[in-house]
């Protein structure tokens, strides 16, 4: 409880905008989440303006370079970044192929925890995952066109796509 | 110095340290980020020659995966200035004699294989540092068959490079806690391993596809035949330490190789 506190606190004295904000809460270190629900609304933000599209993925940039005590920052944002590939603006696209050397170098991921646990391993999985979606133009697509078939239907997406 | 430059020299300072233990993925991982933000590994290089890497064994083996590791996963002009800096990494392999202890021998063959691997990527620049496959090179070399021929022996000199170095390093792996400092140096082999072996596959089969039967590629046929139960068994071997399993995935190779004389979607082709 607390410590969502000390963030609430951090994302004022930083001056961090909405959306960072948002990307922030949905890769905390709290043990659940990120929902559906925060993600679309992080999604919603890179359709609107460059600058919001970019403090998204500036934010996102500098979570998943986070160190191994914070794993969960990691293996969040890779659960965001997965699902704005999918759903986001085709920026998000642009963006995660111009810095896939990022997400690449995540397949080697380790982090032992106090128990002497790997914790590294769910990072391992998701990073390898997305890199083998964004290395394959037909599948990627083919997924982004059933994301955006799926908005507007009863228990799809509920946000409408930019017009 | 920039600040960036400052962080750099900490991982590289980190990342080799004295312990006997597989170099930190995290630092390794700053020095490949740093060389893909800057477009150079200028300052990597800079940060690795300040390093005191004659004094001890553990350190420069460590310094080696390492480099290897930024080599392989590093922006593309890492491959240009490693070759720029030839003489240093040629005389990393004779701090040490070779003929002493386990890590004398082990850094003497991995150095030799370094700059091998360093005079491949100089005559054949459309390969990246992890020889992952890329349609254009196939189809360019196809079109000359003797350059085609020339990079395929060399990919294959470079194979047989990296099986004498794993039978060398699981020689001197011993049941102790300390010897994962060594099998970590197998996890880059075992990725460029599979992407020479890609390569090759699909290399030959187009060239089959070009000459068909051939005096000179049934020599190849026969050497990649060779190769693919070499790699067979050093996977196979691989698979028996958890460490691997659980890092990297480390792929499994059937009990016959591929029949090289298909298309490369695997259809058989009519005969010339």
């Amino acid at each position: 409880m607390s410590k969502s506190l000390v963030r609430s606190i951090k994302n004022v004295a930083n001056g961090y905008s909405n959306g960072q904000i948002s990307v922030r809460n949905a890769t905390s270190n709290d043990p659940s989440g990120p929902t559906t629900y925060d993600m679309e609304e992080i999604a919603s933000y890179t359709y609107q303006s460059q600058t919001d599209f970019l403090e998204i993925m500036d934010m996102l940039d500098r979570r998943l370079n986070d160190k191994g005590k914070n794993w969960r920052h990691v293996a969040k944002s890779l659960t965001v970044l997965d699902y704005l590939v999918r759903y986001g603006s085709e920026k998000c696209v642009l963006w995660a192929k111009d810095n896939l050397y990022i997400i690449k170098t995540l397949r080697e991921f380790i982090h032992f925890d106090e128990a002497n646990n790997d914790q590294g391993a769910i990072i391992r999985v998701k990073a390898k995952e997305l890199v083998a979606l964004l290395q394959n133009d037909e599948r990627l697509r083919h997924e982004r066109e059933l994301a955006a078939s799926s908005r507007g239907r009863p228990g799809g997406e509920r946000r409408s796509r930019r017009n | 110095m920039s600040r960036a430059e400052v962080d750099l020299q900490t991982s590289v300072k980190k990342a080799c340290n004295t312990d006997e233990v597989p170099p930190k993925r995290k630092h390794v991982r700053a020095c490949i980020v740093y060389t893909w933000d800057h477009k150079n590994s200028r300052a990597f290089w800079n940060a690795v020659k300040i390093q005191p890497l004659q004094s001890d064994q553990v350190q420069l083996f460590k310094a080696l995966i390492m480099i290897h590791k930024v080599l392989q996963e590093g922006h593309p002009n890492t491959l240009k200035d490693a070759y720029r800096n030839r003489e240093f990494i040629s005389s990393l392999g004779h701090v040490f004699p070779p003929q002493g202890n386990a890590y004398g021998r082990l850094i003497n063959q991995y150095d030799k294989y370094i700059l091998q691997k360093l005079d491949f990527h100089r005559n054949n620049p459309g390969f990246n540092g992890m020889f992952e496959y890329e349609e254009y090179i196939s189809l360019r070399a196809v079109n000359d068959p003797n350059e085609g021929y020339e990079s395929i022996l060399q990919l294959m000199d470079l194979q047989d490079s990296i099986d004498n170095l794993q039978k060398l390093i699981f020689a001197t792996i011993h049941q102790t806690p300390k010897n994962l400092c060594k099998v970590s140096a197998l996890v880059p082999l075992i990725a460029e391993s599979y992407g020479i072996y890609k390569f090759c596959t699909s290399m030959l089969r187009a060239m089959y596809q070009q000459l068909g039967a051939d005096d000179a590629l049934s020599i190849l046929f026969e050497r990649f035949d060779s190769q693919h139960f070499m790699l067979r068994d050093f996977y196979t071997d691989c698979h028996a330490i958890k460490f691997l399993t659980s890092l990297i995935t480390i792929p499994r190779l059937s009990n016959n190789p591929p029949n090289l004389q298909v298309g490369d979607d695997g259809a058989t082709l009519p005969p010339r």
